[in-house]
């Protein structure tokens, strides 16, 4: 997923079939929901992007934020699938939380029940360890678990969350066991490793990029190193094949009118190369790599596909 | 890093920023004051509009609306009993009696002031000492906090109220509505009925306003439309002069001051158990302590100085190591977010102007509560007590109701909030005491989330509750908050025994 090409072929394809029949949209508001309260993540994230998707929309387009939180985004995401498709409600995506919830709940949506438009944000996992650990590198790691298997403390956010599906593959490629120990929300995690509390944790690179200094960044899974710590090695440089993180995109309800669809994808790709959003991003920590429409869908199902593999061999609850 | 400090104060000093302060503390106790809405809500509505802003003016707000509403959710507390923030819940116990000696304007006095000199006493803490705090949150892992938490809730159980069973039975209540939704750890559901609003808990102010507003909103609607009490204003002397009288307090001020900080500082608990504590500590150190719930002026001290002195001390770990110790800090990570601010080590050296400056506007917002909060509680809201009963009955229900919906915008939450209200009035009637239910849901949660993080750290294995100095320590607490009582009164009826 971090390393596959994008097909932008298509979607250049795509926007050139564009008619000129969309010159209409948007005529009205458009509302983008935020399945997580202001100042999250995905909150920023939205606020940060909606002004130049209303600058390449035209047609003096606006966007409204709404905030919809609970259920770590469950409540949010079921009433954008379930809104009209006309391309004026939006919502906030987050992988592969949205796509986990189908499996380990009911949830009243799937993945056919949107139109993806765009995938913003990828942060890649790291495996961070406490100073006290005495580990430093992904072959450590590894070992410490090989001689005593689930001897090595491991925190991370939540079950179920990029952090949690990352060490289940992690676990799997290198033929592992530690013992998972999930916090309520990453910075609990965070804090446990650096007082010793637990020996290892599973975050993002967003969120450790200011704590260098107090742990031990062993690794990022990541095919390229990262430009909020380029001074730490991936693991595939350490010979480990372990690629993870999480992803937070737009999507609309399934069965956007092409012309609307297609009007968004432009928006939206466009956003994301504006040098001036690029900036902002940076500055709020979210790494950005844009997948757009065919692509973010393809993303989708493969990621769809590792969680119900983790799902199936180790079920969380 | 104290050059730092200093170099920030002129940009704080300049007409926006200031003005950003003052409106915040207006706000603030604004919103503290109206049940149903608290500081929380009040920063959540406010980050998104912050985006446009300047950041010392977004923050200035911030700063100025947690000062505010901390104080704020005194004026109810005290005027009717219904506290404005679950933090008020302990001043209360002493102001509500106090107005009712007609003494309701001196009891604001009072938690204005301690308010103030708590809120200055945090700030300072913040800007002094915010990293070697910092380092004491982190020798609090799992197993700590869970013992901090059963510090919290026995003290509470055992110190509060006349009935160790029936506090017994209070928290059990409270803490069984914190295991009402997600799983903490597996994140299976718990007595959600297949309710997606329950999956998330039960918030709160949902619980406080239904069990705390309902009983007395009651009560009001009982009362014949015209008495002799409602045309009384409330009735005061200048700051100047009750002054001198608050004197006495300052052992009380510094106690208190020292428990909101340290409370502050770890994670979890946060305004509530903070004020809680400092009453009980107050209570037990004085003289009189028969006297406490009758309308003892240091009792309102004692919890107003304690939730004001955890505003700025929450930020400490928020600031240093993005933990949230309370949900206002959380929601106030959110609007530095927004800033491109991020919490961590490094924020100190990057951005000094902007963090340094907003620490001077927490002790600014403080300092401004003596002046902002004195006079407008007294003028505006004591108006307020002078219409007939069922007409401030009924505008409270208003407000209860708009505070409870706006909380995620759902009426499932309002129907949940007179549910609660049901059980308030005969937990009222029946004299079962209300804040072990609060402390149950606040603490509840924390404890279970920490004993199975412990139980999941050391494999399964009930030792490692008991595997560290802190730990220990705690326990040593909790045994004595339990046992010390049980003792006393031993002691008491022995010495009553001999003397017959």
């Amino acid at each position: 997923m971090f390393n596959y090409k994008k097909k932008a072929a298509l979607v250049s394809a795509l926007l050139f079939a564009s008619g000129a029949a969309l010159a209409d949209y948007p005529e009205k508001t458009i509302t983008l929901i935020v399945g997580f309260s202001a100042g999250g993540g995905t909150d920023v994230m939205a606020r940060n992007i909606a002004p130049y998707v209303e600058k390449y929309l035209g047609n003096d387009a606006s966007i409204v934020v709404k905030n919809v939180p609970g259920a770590s985004g469950q409540i949010g995401i079921t009433e954008v699938a379930h809104s009209d498709p006309d391309g004026y409600t939006i919502g906030t995506y987050n992988l592969p939380g949205m796509m986990a919830r189908t499996l380990d709940r009911d949830t009243k949506y799937s993945a056919d029940s949107f139109t993806y438009l765009a995938n913003i944000v990828s942060d890649p996992n790291v495996i961070v360890t406490s100073k006290k650990s005495g580990i430093t590198n992904a072959n450590e790691f590894i070992e410490a678990a090989k001689k005593t298997p689930k001897s090595i403390t491991v925190g991370m956010s939540s079950l179920g969350g990029d952090d949690h599906l990352g060490l289940t593959k992690f676990q799997n490629i290198t033929n592992t066991e530690y013992t998972i120990i999930p916090f309520k929300g990453s910075s609990g995690a965070r804090t446990a490793v650096m007082g010793g509390h637990v020996a290892a944790a599973v975050l993002n690179i967003s969120e450790v990029a200011a704590f260098k200094d107090e742990l031990n960044v062993i690794g990022v899974a990541q095919a390229k190193r990262s430009e909020f710590a380029p001074d730490v090695e991936t693991f595939k440089e350490q010979g480990v094949e372990f690629y993870n993180g999480a992803l937070r995109g737009f999507v609309a309800p399934a069965g956007l009118p092409k012309e609307v669809e297609l009007k968004l994808l432009e928006a939206f790709n466009r956003a994301a190369n504006d040098p001036e959003l690029l900036a902002k991003m940076k500055a709020t920590a979210n790494p950005v790599e844009a997948s757009i429409g065919p692509d973010f869908k393809l993303l989708n199902d493969e990621l769809y596909k590792l969680a119900k593999q983790a799902w199936e061999t180790t079920p969380w609850k | 890093m104290y050059m730092d400090l200093i170099s920030a104060l002129p940009s704080v000093l300049t007409f926006d920023n200031f003005f950003a302060v003052v409106i915040g503390v207006l706000s603030g106790i604004a919103v503290g004051a109206m049940p149903g809405l608290s500081a929380t809500m009040a920063i959540s509505v406010l980050v998104p509009f912050t985006f446009g802003l300047d950041p010392l003016v977004a923050l200035g707000l911030m700063a100025g609306i947690y000062n505010g509403a901390m104080y704020g959710g005194a004026i109810p507390a005290v005027l009717l009993r219904i506290p404005g923030t679950p933090a008020a819940v302990a001043t209360s116990f002493d102001g509500y009696p106090m107005a009712q000696q007609g003494r309701g304007g001196f009891a604001l006095q009072v938690a204005v002031v301690s308010s103030a000199i708590g809120g200055i006493a945090s700030a300072l803490a913040l800007m002094l000492l915010a990293p070697p705090l910092a380092k004491v949150t982190l020798l609090f892992g799992p197993s700590e906090v869970f013992w901090i938490a059963v510090f919290g809730l026995c003290s509470i159980i055992f110190l509060l109220g006349e009935s160790p069973i029936k506090g017994l039975i209070s928290a059990c209540f409270g803490i069984f509505v914190s295991m009402v939704g997600a799983d903490p750890i597996t994140s299976e559901d718990r007595f959600t009925f297949g309710q997606l609003e329950l999956l998330d808990g039960i918030n709160m102010v949902i619980l406080l306003v239904g069990l705390y507003a309902m009983p007395p909103v009651i009560d009001l609607l009982e009362q014949p439309l015209e008495t002799k009490e409602a045309g009384k204003a409330l009735k005061t002397e200048s700051l100047i002069r009750s002054l001198p009288k608050m004197f006495r307090f300052w052992k009380t001020w510094l106690r208190s001051s020292f428990i909101g900080i340290w409370i502050g500082i770890l994670p979890g608990a946060g305004g509530s158990m903070a004020a809680f504590m400092a009453y009980n500590e107050a209570r037990r150190t004085s003289n009189n302590p028969n006297e406490w719930g009758q309308g003892e002026p240091e009792g309102v001290a004692a919890a107003e100085t304690a939730n004001n002195a955890d505003t700025a001390s929450a930020l400490i770990p928020a600031l240093t190591l993005g933990i949230p110790g309370t949900a206002v800090a959380a929601v106030m990570l959110g609007g530095l977010l927004v800033h491109g601010l991020q919490p961590g080590p490094m924020l100190f050296r990057d951005n000094p102007d902007i963090v340094f400056g907003f620490m001077w506007q927490f002790l600014f917002g403080a300092i401004l509560l003596i002046f902002l909060g004195g006079s407008l509680a007294t003028n505006s809201f004591s108006h307020l007590l002078k219409l007939p009963r069922p007409v401030l009955g009924s505008i409270i229900i208003v407000l209860m109701f708009i505070g409870v919906y706006s909380i995620n915008e759902r009426m499932f939450d309002v129907y949940l909030m007179l549910g609660f209200g049901l059980i308030g009035y005969v937990m009222d009637k029946f004299k079962f005491p209300l804040p072990p239910v609060v402390l149950g849901l606040i603490l509840g949660g924390f404890a279970e989330e920490n004993l199975r993080l412990t139980l999941l750290i050391g494999q399964g294995q009930w030792s490692a509750l008991f595997a560290n100095t802190t730990s220990l320590v705690l326990v040593a607490m909790t045994i004595a908050v339990v046992v010390g009582p049980m003792i006393k009164r031993r002691l008491v009826k022995n010495r009553q025994s001999k003397g017959e």
